[in-house]
This record gives structure tokens, sequence and C-alpha cells, in this order.
């Protein structure tokens, strides 16, 4: 063979087909679908674990799971669902779909767009791990120190999680980068700032929330590291630390957390609700600025997790006028998506109704938020069920609806075949009636003084009643999970249509082949307006008329 | 009107049950109450816009669902008027609830001492309440007694990781922070018993740290603290001393006998009137001769992960849990 053959059959192996060929990938479609995969299994584990919490609390004093392997869990399911699954798939999503829609041949920097997807999975084996080490992280997704200490959780489960969260974190920082290199520099000719479709919007915006925040967790992390490793006091309470320094520096990072979880899905949803009303999208401009808006905003309000701890009163204020004024934007939002939909022809197929689904959800987790930023509201519900109620509605009817919207939208693009309609449609309804049957109870519960993370609990309190509903509630959701696995299997192996366009979509994705080329675009389009295909399809009624004029 | 009816529904909702609800939304408190009120209101405001947004949503959904022939709609991109309504009404309306919850923090906020409260300090352990009375000079566990319509002002401390103290019926959470000295009141207008529990994660048996108030009659109450400040039942038969001597020898490491000892570094609870309450071990279960035989027996099996590992050697077994039971 001479070595010109042997170097074209190498870059065949590598470059086509074969497991070494994902593995050896620096393609943004390959690693957006290993990022998408990876977290869709880790999703599905999270899952499990969920169920096993809602087992053991299906009756009161249940003895199905013990107090140290409940603890493990319920750790386990936060930490899994946040920064193993939302996280990873809104990346998935990010990582397949940006240069796809500003119209770019790849990433700014693939080999980097590499590291940053094995480093996160195997952060994510590696807290895994843990589970045959000696025991998994125990002390919660925010572990409050000083809880944390070696003290109180001897394990090695803690050191597992700050390692893990230190990858996890750095693979998120590279990935962020990335992402605002490219949409600063990739954008096909024409496509100014103000063209971006939405979801390239939110991906810009929850990258800076990432780079911003994240430093404020890996401070956190290591300081702990120090405490339990070299024998630091950072937040040794009985050597004079501050159990609150942990707080501060964790939310931080975490409320922007939580926007870094859901402005991806808003993304999906401001692209879906659109092509499938036939109309563009009501309000373009309030819903980027809603989108800066919540982005500044998001570093503002991390006290508001902190009402309980003693603050004075003025600081409780302050962050609670603040939290209210997140209120506005995100109710931009919401009536940006129902303006988008008035009045036009709306085709209800799977990636619509979950986009419906979401926006019905979210409304739930805003109105029930207010209550959890009126302060003293506030200290009767905050660590009680109502809160998991209301993350749950924000993460699992807001995000978790709006990436499985975006699945049943793009996987056509990135497979070629068409997820089946009539068992999207029953993955939807047994998935919407299940959610509401596990969290809407959790209101209740959260009002009836159900504190959250209680492994059991006794007789008489009059909560039995609603924590069986919610059990039987989470079995309907892992059904329609089932049902949607069971679609992607049976839709994987048919033959492809390799539609281009299956859903008369808008934007420059569906204007290559489906599945796209390596190279996205055989020639780079140049851009007009918000609706490049639209434009196409009806030049009549083309937007850079309107854009332009 | 509204308001009532709603209020009355979330009460009939809540009071379905047919043991009295523990919920702030059925407050034995002026602080409750307020809160009480506040959340009521605010539910209504956000009842309000859910129906109106929803049933916007639901009404769209069915009048533009797309039919065949449907020519294509037209292509409004956005409307300056509409959007300006529909952030100034929000703006509007979260200013309304700020002032409302200003109004509220300030209508419960705790009263400048005076002569007459009482005093207490609230100390958390991993997993059980330390009550004491600094005032009166003693100290208990897991069942707060205090008089109605007396103001308590609280002092929350913690021996080990954070806490939260909240009795819902009474008042809101406050965290208790090792290392930081926090305060609450309470003030109850109601004689009952009110359950309260741990509401921050603080490990293994964060579920079994549970407590309950009791607000009594000033009269009961004293009574209460007359029967707390005597000395702990002194042991008359034989058996009795060796159970004593077991008391105040190998158990005085984490337990004390002395009511009057106040002393947080002790792991475990105070002693000498441990049959006038009702449950033990964090209040999670029954206080009776059966209970305290199989805790004894294997603390570990009832409640895994407590800092509770002994074993008592089988003669002196029964004469220690007779005089237990003596503590009254």
């Amino acid at each position: 063979m001479t070595a010109q053959a042997q170097s074209i059959s190498r870059k065949q192996t590598l470059g086509s087909s074969g497991l070494l060929s994902w593995i050896m990938t620096v393609d943004h479609k390959r690693i957006g679908i290993l990022y998408l995969v990876s977290a869709f299994i880790f999703f599905i584990i999270g899952g499990l674990e969920a169920l096993l919490m809602r087992i053991q609390l299906a009756k009161p004093d249940n003895t199905f799971l013990g107090a140290d392997t409940y603890n493990q869990v319920f750790t386990m399911h936060g930490t899994t669902m946040i920064f193993l699954v939302v996280m990873p798939l809104a990346a998935g999503f990010g990582n397949y779909l940006v240069p796809l829609l500003i119209g770019a041949r790849d990433m700014a920097f693939p080999k980097l767009n590499a590291l940053s997807y094995w480093t996160y999975l195997f952060g994510g084996i590696f807290m895994y791990s843990s589970f045959v080490y000696g025991g998994a992280p125990n002390d919660g997704w925010f572990s409050y120190a000083p809880l944390t200490e070696k003290m109180y959780s001897p394990t090695h489960g803690m050191d597992f999680w700050v390692m893990g969260i230190l990858l996890l974190g750095l693979a998120t920082t590279i990935g962020s980068i990335n992402f605002i290199v490219t949409i600063i520099q990739l954008r096909a000719p024409g496509m100014s700032l103000t063209k971006l479709p939405l979801f390239v919007w939110t991906t810009f915006v929850t990258s800076f929330l990432a780079v911003f925040s994240l430093p404020s967790l890996t401070t956190a992390i290591l300081l702990l590291l120090l405490d339990r490793q070299l024998g630091a006091h950072f937040y040794n309470t009985a050597q004079g630390g501050s159990a609150l320094l942990w707080q501060h520096l964790f939310w931080f990072f975490g409320h922007p957390e939580v926007y870094i979880l859901i402005l991806p899905a808003m993304g999906i949803v401001s692209m879906v609700i659109p092509v499938f009303s036939s109309k563009p999208l009501f309000g373009y401009a309030a819903i980027v600025f809603s989108t800066i808006a919540i982005g500044f905003l998001g570093f503002t309000v991390w006290a508001h997790h902190m009402f309980a701890t003693g603050m004075p009163t003025v600081s409780l204020l302050f962050f609670s006028a603040d939290s209210f004024l997140i209120g506005v934007p995100t109710g931009v939002k919401i009536f940006a998506w129902l303006g988008t939909m008035w009045r036009g022809k709306l085709r209800f197929m799977s990636p619509m109704l979950f986009a419906i689904g979401f926006v019905a959800l979210f409304l739930i987790g805003g109105l029930d938020g207010i209550h959890l930023a009126v302060v003293p509201v506030d200290w009767q519900i905050t660590d009680s069920y109502y809160v998991v109620a209301h993350i749950h509605y924000v993460l699992f009817g807001g995000a978790i609806f709006g990436i499985f919207s975006g699945i049943y939208f793009w996987f056509p693009k990135m497979t070629g075949r068409i997820l089946n309609e009539a068992l999207g449609k029953w993955h939807f309804w047994i998935m919407f009636i299940g959610m509401n049957l596990v969290f809407m109870p959790m209101h209740v519960l959260g009002l009836e003084g159900m504190p959250r993370r209680i492994y059991t609990y006794g007789p008489g309190r009059g909560w039995e009643i609603w924590n069986y509903v919610e059990t039987i509630g989470a079995f309907l959701i892992a059904t329609s999970i089932l049902i949607f696995i069971v679609n992607f299997f049976i839709t994987i192996l048919k033959a492809p249509q390799n539609d281009p366009d299956p859903w008369d979509g808008f934007t420059l994705e569906w204007t290559t082949s489906s599945p796209p080329p390596d190279y996205n675009f055989a020639e780079i389009p140049s851009v007009r307006s918000r609706r490049p295909l639209w434009d196409n399809k009806h030049p009549d009624l083309a937007d850079w008329k309107k854009e332009e004029a | 009107m509204l308001r009532k009816l709603v209020v009355l529904a979330g009460a009939t909702f809540l009071l379905s049950a047919c043991q009295p609800s523990p919920s702030f939304l059925n407050p034995a408190s002026s602080i409750s109450g307020h809160v009480a009120d506040l959340y009521n209101t605010i539910l209504i405001m956000a009842l309000v816009v859910f129906v109106l947004v929803e049933g916007a949503l639901v009404l769209i959904l069915i009048r533009d669902r797309h039919k065949e022939g449907d020519k294509l709609p037209h292509q409004l991109h956005g409307n300056t008027n509409l959007e300006i309504i529909w952030t100034v009404i929000p703006i509007l309306l979260v200013i309304a609830l700020f002032v409302m919850t200003v109004q509220t923090v300030n209508a419960i906020a705790a009263p400048s001492p005076k002569q007459g409260d009482l005093n207490l300090r609230v100390v958390g352990h991993r997993w059980w309440w330390e009550f004491d009375y600094t005032d009166l000079g003693i100290a208990t566990a897991n069942e707060l007694h205090i008089p109605v319509g007396t103001p308590v002002q609280i002092a929350l401390e913690s021996v080990d990781v954070i806490h939260s103290f909240w009795v819902p019926q009474l008042s809101g959470k406050t965290d208790v922070v090792p290392n930081q000295h926090n305060t609450m009141w309470l003030e109850s207008d109601q004689i009952g018993e009110f359950l309260g529990q741990c509401a921050e994660f603080c490990g293994t048996e964060h579920a079994l740290m549970r407590f309950k108030v009791i607000v009594e009659s000033q009269a009961d109450f004293d009574a209460w603290v007359a029967n707390q400040q005597k000395p702990a039942y002194q042991p008359q038969t034989e058996d009795e001393q060796a159970a004593y001597k077991e008391l105040t020898g190998t158990c005085a490491a984490c337990h004390s006998l002395d009511p009057s000892e106040i002393d947080t570094t002790k792991v475990g609870p105070n002693l000498a009137h441990l049959f006038s309450r009702s449950t033990f071990a964090g209040g999670s279960f029954d206080l009776n001769e059966e209970n305290l035989r199989s805790w004894l027996k294997d603390t570990q099996s009832m409640k895994p992960g407590n800092d509770m590992e002994i074993t008592i050697p089988q003669q002196q077994f029964d004469s220690i849990v007779e005089y237990l039971m003596k503590l009254k």
C-alpha cells in the first residue's frame, strides 16, 4: 500500500463511520450528537433516581431506601439533571445548530469543542464512579457547608463531587468561549446580530452567563477541597470558618445557572412556535432584550436563595425587589409567544405540542416563583416541597419540554428521519399529565409543611395522599419516556427520507441536506433577514423588505 | 368577594384531611396570620394572571388551528404599543407586590425585647432540638413549651451544621447557622400543639429531626416550669440505685440528669424529666416503654446514623428502663 493510499484509508475510517470516527471527530454536528446522546443516557439515570425517591416516599414510614441511600440518590438526581443533563443537552443543540443557523462550516475551535465534550463525559463518569468507591455525594446539589466538611461527610462522595463539578465547569467554560467566538466571528455575510435566530441569541447570552458565573463556583469548590484535603478552615465553623461564605459563592453561580438551564430552551421554543404558526416571531427585539435583561438581572438576585439565613432587612428587600423585576422580561417572552401564535395557522405536530407545553407549564413556574420572592412568604415555603414544585415547573415543564420540542424539531435534520407523530403525541400527553400529577401536589405539600430532602415522614399530617399521587405521576412520566425511546429506535431503524425541510422551516439549517454534509453548506449563504428561507419561498412577502424599510 | 371565595376553597381543600392542617394557612399566631393573608392575596393575583394567559392560549389553540386550504396568515412582526403595555402592566404589578412585601415584613418584625418576654435558646444538634430556658434555668428537648399570648424571644444556635427552625402555624423558618447568632420571635394566640421540623438538610437523619411546640395557658406553663425545675427523681430501691449509677456514670458523657445543667456540648438531651415528654429521638417516636426498650436495645436500627451507640448490660437493662420511666 502506498503512503498515499494508507492516508486515504485512514482518513476514511476516521472521517466517516465506525466507533473510532466518533471518538476522533471534531465535527460540530457529531460532537453535538455525542452531547445529546450522552446527556440523554444521564437523563435516564437521573430519572431512575427520581423513581427510587418516589417509591420511597409513596407511603409514610417506608423502608424501601434507607436514609443514607436516599440522601445519595437525591443528591445525584439534582446534580445529574442540572450538570449532566440539561446543560449538556443545551450544549448538544448549541454545537449542532449554531454553525448551521449562522451559516458557518463549523465552530470556531473544533478541537476545543471535542475537548469540551470529552471533559464533560469523563466528569460525569468520574462522579458516578463514586458509587463503587465508598459512596456517592450525599449533601444535596448545592451541598451546603459545613455539612460538606470532612467531619460531617467522611466518605469520598464529596471529593468526587468537587472534582466532578470542576471537570464539568471546565467543559462548560471551554464550550462557552467557543460559542461566543463562533457567534461573533463566523456569521454568514449579512447576518448582523439583529438577524440572529433566537436560539443563537440565547446560546450567546447563556455562554456569557456561564463564563462569568462559573469562576464563583470554582472558587467555592476549591476552597472546600482545601478544607477537606488540607485542613483549611474556610467553611469549617468549628474552627471559626463561615457557613454563609459557601452560600454566597455558590448562589452567585447558582442563580445565573438557572438561566443557563432555561434560556436555551426558550431559544428552542422561540424557533419552533413561529414555524408551526407560519408567522414570524412576534416582537423579536423585545425577546432579545428580555433575554439580555434576564442575563444581567440573573447576577443580582443570588441571595433570594438565602432569605432565611438571617440577613438584615435592607438586604432582604433589595434582593426581593430585584427578584420581582425578573418577572417582567419573563412576562414579555410569554406574551411574545402568544402573540406569535395569535391568528397564525397552527400545526399541532410534536415539536409544537412540546413548545406549547413549555409555555403553559413555564407560566406556572413563573407564577409560583413570584411567591418565593415575597420575603415573608418565602420564610414559610423555602426549603419545603413548594420549592421542589417550583424548580420542576421551570426545569422540567420548562427546560425539558423545550428540549423535547427541539429533539422532535431537529431530529429530521440530524438523521434524515421524522419521529413517529402518533407516538410523539402519546409521549407528549402522558408526560404532560404525569408532570402535573407529580409536581402540582408538591405545592400543597410545601404549604402543608413538608420539608424537602426528607427520606421519610410520619402518617397523620395529611401528606400521604399527595405523595401517593406524585408517585403515580412519576411512573406516567417514565412511561412517556419509554414511548420516546421506542419511537427513537423505530425511527432510526427505518430508511431515511432525507427531506431537507420537512416542517416548512424559516432558517438556514433547512436549506442544506438532512443530515447536512461535513461542510454544512456547499456555498456560504448570504443573509438579508431573520427568516432567509422564508424569503426564498415567499419573495413577494420577504422579511427583508420590511426589515430594511 | 373573589378573595373570600378562594380563601374558602383553599381552606376547604387543605382541611379536607381529618386532622387539623399543620400549614401556615391554618395560622395560630399573628405572624403566620399576616403571612397567610399575603400568600392568599398573591395567590389570587397569580390565579387571575394564570386564567387570563392560559385562557388566551387555549383560545388561540382552538381558534387558530390550521385548516386545509388556509391562506398564509398575516405576517405580523410585532406591535410596539402592545409590547409596551405588556411590559408596563407587570412592572406595576411587581411594584404592588413589593409594597405588600415591605408592609408584611414590618408587620411581623420582632418587637423590641421587654420585661415579661420569655427568652429562649434553641440549639440545633444532629438530629434533635435542645430548648434552653436560660432565665428559668431549665433545659429540655424536642418539645417546646410556651405560654399563650406571651412574646417569645429566641436565640438560635447550632453546635454542628446548618439547621432551620420551622413551626409553620407559628412562624416561618429561620436558619440555625453555626458560628452565627440568629434570632427570631414567636407569639401564639392559640392553645394547642403545633408540629415543627428541621427544614435545612443536615445529614443522614434530617427527616427525623422533628419537634413540637406546646402552647399552654400561663398556669399550665408555670406548673410545667415548676416540675422541670425540680431535681430528677432520686433512686429509692437497690435497682434504681444501680440504674442511677449507670446514668450518672457512663451515660453522663452525653446526657445530664441535672435539669439545671444547660450545656450545649452534651451530645444527647437532658434526661432529668424525660418522661414528662411524649416523644423522643428528635420527636420521631412516641415515648413509651415498648419504644424505649427497642431504642435501648438497638438505637441504630430505629434511627440509623445517630450518635448513640451503646450496649447496655443485660442485668441492668430492666432497671434502667424502669428508672427512666420514673423521670417525670
